[in-house]
C-alpha cells in the first residue's frame, strides 16, 4: 500500500469535521484547548517597546499551568505576546519566527517588525478565525520601534499602548490613566507592570506572574518572572503517606537482571569431502 | 372512605385551576400569591414545619410564571437532556424488593450521582414509612424523600382516622393517585412500596407516570438489569430467610459492580409479620473481595475477585 | 432559536462543612463572581442561624441570600411560638420542605447546614436544591467541590487508606479540631490555586458543643478570631477571617 501521506496536500486536515460535528449533536463535547484567557500588553516609549504578560493557563475554570510563558521569541529584536488556544499562539509564532530567520537569512539584513506582522496577520486571515491566536507584537527596527496588535480574524492595529486577552479591558484602563509620551524605561516598565496587575487581580482568566521584555535599539532584555506577587503559602500539613497505605491483594517480586550461560553449538562435522568450496 | 375520595376530588381540580395559566382564575391566583407568597401563612407558624396545616390538603407549589413551566423546569434540571445544565438533579440507582415465604426483602445501594459524579456514596434509599412501611428510592431523590415522608404522614392520619393499619395496597395507591395529579410537571420516581399488612407481605412498584404495580419480585434503576439476573436465578417462593436475604444482598453486589452509576454500599431490611427490621450495610468493594463477613446466609469468601483471578495464576519462573 | 427564561446564574466560589464528635466546622471562601469577573471580594457564603446552627449556602447569590432570609425568619418565628431555638435536626427538614416547596421553579442553590444536635454530637446535613438531604460527616459543594471533595474522604474517611498495624479500632471517626481546621484552611488555599473563582478570603465558622473548650482554636497560623455567640451557657459560635491569593 502507498503511504497515502505523502499525496496529502499541506495544511490542516480536516478527515474528521464531519464525526466530530455530529459526536458534538449527540452530546459527546470535544475535549477542551487550554486556552490561555490571559493579560498582555505592550506600550511604546522613549527608546523602545516594553511588553508584558500574565503567567496563568486554564482549562475552563481548572487553572492548567500557574507559570506559564506568553512572550514568544520571533527574532532578536521582535517578540510577540500570544493570548487565546496556546497551541495556536506556541505554534503559530514558532512557525513565523523560522520564516523570520530564513528571511533575515536571504535579505541579510536585520528583520523588520511589519514583516513578522504582515506573514502573521495573512497567515491568521487564512484560517479565517480558526487558528485563535490574538497577538501583541513589538519589536525596534530600522525603521524605529513598532507595537501591533493582530486578532485571530487577521486584522491588525499600530497603536502606541496595547492589550488583549480576557484582561485586555483591566490593562487598557491602567494605559488609558497612566501613559504618556517618551517615558523613560522605568516608567515604562512600572506602567506595564500595573497594567498586567490589574489583569492578574481583577480577572479570573489572569493571575500568578508578571513577565516582561523590554525591547530597545541594540539590546532586548526578557524579563521572566519580573514580579512574583502571588507566591504559593505554606501548607499547614504535611500530607506524607506511612508505607503500606495502599492495599494490595498479591505481591510478587522479579529479578530484573538475570544470569545467563550461553551454550555455544558444537561446530558442524565436515562429512568427507562434502564440504562447501568457499574458494 | 366516600369523604376522602370527594376531597381528592376536590383537590385535582384545585390543582388543574392552580397550574392553568389564563383567564381570570389565574390572574385571582396571583395576587393570592401575593398575599399567600410564603411569608404570611398561618401554616409556616410554630412547629408545622412547612408541611402547612395538614386540614388544608396538599402543600402548595410557587410556579415560574412562564406560559410551561414543566419546559422551563426541564431546561434547567434535565441533565439527560443537557448536560450543562445548572441545576444537577441526583440519579442513577438500583433497587429492588421481593416478598417471599419470609416476608419482603428490601435490598438497595447508597450511591448518587450527579451527572458523572458521584455526589455521595452515603445515600439512605430506604424510606422508613412506618414501623411495617418501606419506601424505596430512584429517581430523583427529593421527590422520593419528600413524598414519602409525607406519605408517612398521611398514612398515620389513615391510622388515627380508622384506628387501623393502612393496607398496603391502600398506601401505594395514595402514592399513586398524588404523583399522577402532578403528571407532566417534572417528577422523576420509581419506588417500591413494600410491607406486610392483613393480606401478609406485599410490594407495589409505583412511579411518577403514575403507574402501580402488584408484583412478587421488581427491581429499580439503572443497575436493574444486572440485580435482575442475579434475582431471577435464585428466587422462588420458598427461600428461608437467611437465603432470601443472601439473594438480596448478591443481587445488589452484581449491579454495584457493572453499573457505573450504582455501588458503594448496599443497605439490606427484611419485613416480617411484626414489622421491618434493619439487617445491616455491606460495602460492595470489600464484599467483592472479602465478603459479606460471617453473617447468614454467606457462603464465605468475596464474590467476585477470587473468583476472576484464581483459575488465571500465572507463574513467572 | 428562541429566547428562554433564564433568571439563573453561577456566582462561583465554594463551602464546606465538617463535623467533629462535639463541633463542626463551616467555612466558605468570599470571593463572588459571574463569568471572568469579580463582583465583590468579600461576600458572606456562611451565616448563624442560631447558636448551635450555621448554614452555609453556595450557587447563585441571589437566590442564596433570599433564601437564607427565609430560614432565618421563619426561626425566628418559631422562637416567638416556643421560646426556645430550633433543634438542628428540624431545622435540616425546614429547609428540606422550604426548597421542595420550590420543586417547580427552585433557588438554585447548595445548602450545607452544621451545628450540634440536641445530644451534644456535631453534624453536617447536605441538601441538593430540590431538598433531598443527608446527614454527613463532612461535604464540599460549589466551583472547586470535585477538588476538594475526594481530599476529605481521604483525610477525613481516610478512604484508599490502610489502617496503621496494631492500631486498636483502626481510623478515628472523628477528628479533633485542629486538626480539621487546618484540613479546612489546606483544602481552600489548595483550592485557590487551581480554581479560577475560589480566592480572596476565608470565612471559617467554628460551632463549639455545650460546655466544651475552646481547646484547638488558639493554633491558627495568622488568623482573626471572633466569637458570635448569642446566648451564654450554651454552644458557642466562633468566626475565623483568613486571606487567601486575590489573582
Amino acid at each position: 500500500m502507498a503511504n497515502a501521506s505523502a499525496y496529502r496536500g499541506t495544511g490542516f486536515d480536516f478527515s474528521n469535521y464531519a464525526r466530530n460535528s455530529f459526536l458534538e449533536k449527540k452530546g459527546v463535547p470535544l475535549p477542551k484547548a487550554t486556552s490561555t484567557g490571559t493579560t498582555i500588553v505592550g506600550c511604546i516609549f522613549k527608546d523602545g517597546v516594553v511588553l508584558g504578560a500574565d503567567t496563568r493557563a486554564t482549562e475552563g475554570d481548572i487553572v492548567a499551568d500557574k507559570n506559564c510563558e506568553k512572550i514568544h521569541y520571533i527574532t532578536e529584536n521582535i517578540r510577540c505576546c500570544g493570548a487565546g488556544t496556546a497551541a495556536d499562539t506556541e505554534f503559530t509564532t514558532a512557525m513565523i519566527s523560522s520564516n523570520m530567520e530564513l528571511h533575515s537569512l536571504s535579505t541579510g539584513r536585520i528583520p523588520r517588525v511589519v514583516t513578522a506582522m504582515t506573514m502573521l496577520k495573512q497567515y491568521l486571515f487564512r484560517y479565517q478565525g480558526h487558528v485563535g491566536a490574538a497577538l501583541v507584537l513589538g519589536g525596534v527596527d530600522s525603521t524605529g520601534s513598532h507595537l501591533f496588535t493582530i486578532a485571530p480574524h487577521g486584522s491588525a492595529d499600530k497603536l502606541p499602548y496595547v492589550t488583549m486577552g480576557s484582561g485586555s479591558l483591566a490593562a487598557m484602563a491602567v494605559f488609558e490613566s497612566g501613559w504618556k509620551p517618551n517615558m523613560d524605561r522605568q516608567e515604562a516598565l512600572n506602567l506595564v507592570v500595573a497594567a498586567v496587575s490589574a489583569g492578574i487581580f481583577n480577572d479570573l482568566g489572569s493571575g500568578s506572574n508578571v513577565d516582561t521584555c523590554v525591547i530597545t535599539k541594540d539590546h532586548t532584555e526578557m524579563l521572566r518572572n519580573y514580579r512574583k506577587p502571588n507566591e504559593r503559602v505554606q501548607k499547614e500539613n504535611t500530607y506524607k503517606f506511612r508505607r503500606g497505605t495502599t492495599a494490595w491483594t498479591k505481591e510478587k517480586i522479579r529479578e530484573l537482571v538475570v544470569d545467563e550461560t550461553v551454550v555455544p553449538l558444537p561446530h558442524p562435522v565436515s562429512a568427507g569431502g562434502d564440504a562447501m568450496d568457499t574458494s | 372512605m366516600l369523604r376522602t375520595r370527594i376531597a381528592f376530588l376536590s383537590r385535582v381540580t384545585a390543582l388543574v385551576r392552580k397550574f392553568s395559566n389564563t383567564g381570570y382564575d389565574s390572574e385571582l391566583r396571583n395576587a393570592h400569591d401575593e398575599l399567600e407568597e410564603d411569608g404570611c401563612s398561618g401554616a409556616m407558624w410554630g412547629s408545622s414545619a412547612g408541611f402547612g396545616n395538614l386540614c388544608k390538603g396538599l402543600p402548595r407549589f410557587n410556579l415560574p410564571t412562564v406560559p410551561d413551566p414543566a419546559a422551563f423546569l426541564r431546561l434547567h434540571t434535565d441533565d439527560r437532556a443537557d448536560p450543562s445544565c445548572r441545576i444537577k438533579i441526583q440519579h442513577g440507582t438500583t433497587t429492588l424488593a421481593f416478598r417471599f415465604r419470609g416476608g419482603v426483602i428490601v435490598a438497595v445501594d447508597s450511591r448518587a450521582t450527579a451527572g458523572s459524579y458521584i455526589a455521595s456514596g452515603t445515600v439512605r434509599k430506604v424510606i422508613e414509612i412506618n414501623k411495617f412501611l418501606l419506601g424505596t428510592m430512584a429517581g430523583g431523590a427529593a421527590d422520593c424523600q419528600y413524598w414519602e415522608t409525607y406519605l408517612g404522614m398521611q398514612c398515620r392520619l389513615y391510622e388515627l382516622r380508622n384506628r387501623e393499619r393502612i393496607s398496603v395496597a391502600a398506601a401505594s395507591k395514595y402514592l399513586a393517585n398524588l404523583v399522577y395529579s402532578y403528571k407532566g410537571m417534572g417528577l422523576s420516581m420509581g419506588t417500591m412500596i413494600c410491607g406486610w399488612d392483613k393480606t401478609g407481605p406485599a410490594v407495589y412498584y409505583v412511579d411518577n407516570d403514575g403507574t402501580r404495580l402488584k408484583g412478587d419480585l421488581f427491581s429499580v434503576g439503572s443497575g436493574s438489569t444486572f440485580a435482575y439476573g442475579v434475582l431471577d436465578q435464585g428466587y422462588h417462593w420458598d427461600l428461608t430467610d437467611s437465603e432470601a436475604q443472601e439473594l438480596g444482598r448478591r443481587s445488589i453486589y452484581a449491579a454495584g459492580h457493572r453499573d457505573a452509576f450504582s455501588g458503594n454500599t448496599i443497605n439490606l431490611y427484611h419485613i416480617k409479620e411484626d414489622g421491618w427490621k434493619f439487617i445491616g450495610n455491606y460495602d460492595v468493594t470489600k464484599m467483592h473481595y472479602d465478603g459479606p463477613g460471617d453473617i447468614p446466609g454467606a457462603t464465605g469468601g468475596g464474590y467476585g475477585y477470587d473468583v476472576r483471578t484464581s483459575s488465571s495464576t500465572v507463574v513467572v519462573p | 432559536m428562541q429566547r428562554q427564561f433564564n433568571p439563573y446564574t453561577e456566582n462561583g466560589g465554594t463551602i464546606l462543612a465538617i463535623a467533629g464528635a462535639d463541633f463542626a466546622v463551616i467555612a466558605g471562601d468570599t470571593r463572588q463572581t459571574e463569568g471572568f469577573n469579580i463582583q465583590t471580594r468579600y461576600a458572606p457564603k456562611v451565616f448563624r442561624l442560631t447558636d448551635k446552627a450555621v448554614l452555609a449556602v453556595n450557587g447563585f447569590a441571589a437566590d442564596g441570600n433570599m433564601f437564607v432570609k427565609k430560614v432565618k425568619q421563619r426561626l425566628e418565628w418559631y422562637r416567638h411560638a416556643h421560646a426556645k431555638d430550633m433543634p438542628l435536626r428540624a431545622i435540616a427538614r425546614l429547609i428540606q420542605t422550604m426548597l421542595y416547596a420550590q420543586r417547580f421553579f427552585p433557588y438554585y442553590v447548595y445548602n450545607i447546614l452544621g451545628g450540634i444536635e440536641d445530644d451534644g454530637s456535631g453534624a453536617v446535613y447536605s441538601f441538593d436544591p430540590v431538598g433531598s438531604y443527608e446527614r454527613e460527616t463532612c461535604r464540599a459543594a460549589g466551583a472547586a467541590q470535585q477538588l476538594v471533595q475526594p481530599f476529605l474522604d481521604n483525610q477525613i474517611y481516610f478512604k484508599n487508606q490502610v489502617p496503621p498495624p496494631g492500631v486498636a479500632g483502626g481510623h478515628p471517626t472523628h477528628l479533633p479540631l485542629d486538626r480539621v481546621l487546618s484540613i479546612v484552611t489546606d483544602s481552600f488555599t489548595s483550592a485557590t490555586e487551581r480554581h479560577i473563582e475560589v480566592g480572596d478570603g476565608l470565612e471559617l465558622y467554628v460551632v463549639l458543643a455545650k460546655g466544651r473548650s475552646p481547646q484547638g482554636l488558639e493554633g491558627l497560623r495568622a488568623a482573626h478570631v471572633r466569637e458570635v455567640t448569642g446566648h451564654t451557657d450554651g454552644e458557642r459560635v466562633f468566626v475565623i477571617n483568613q486571606e487567601l491569593k486575590k489573582d
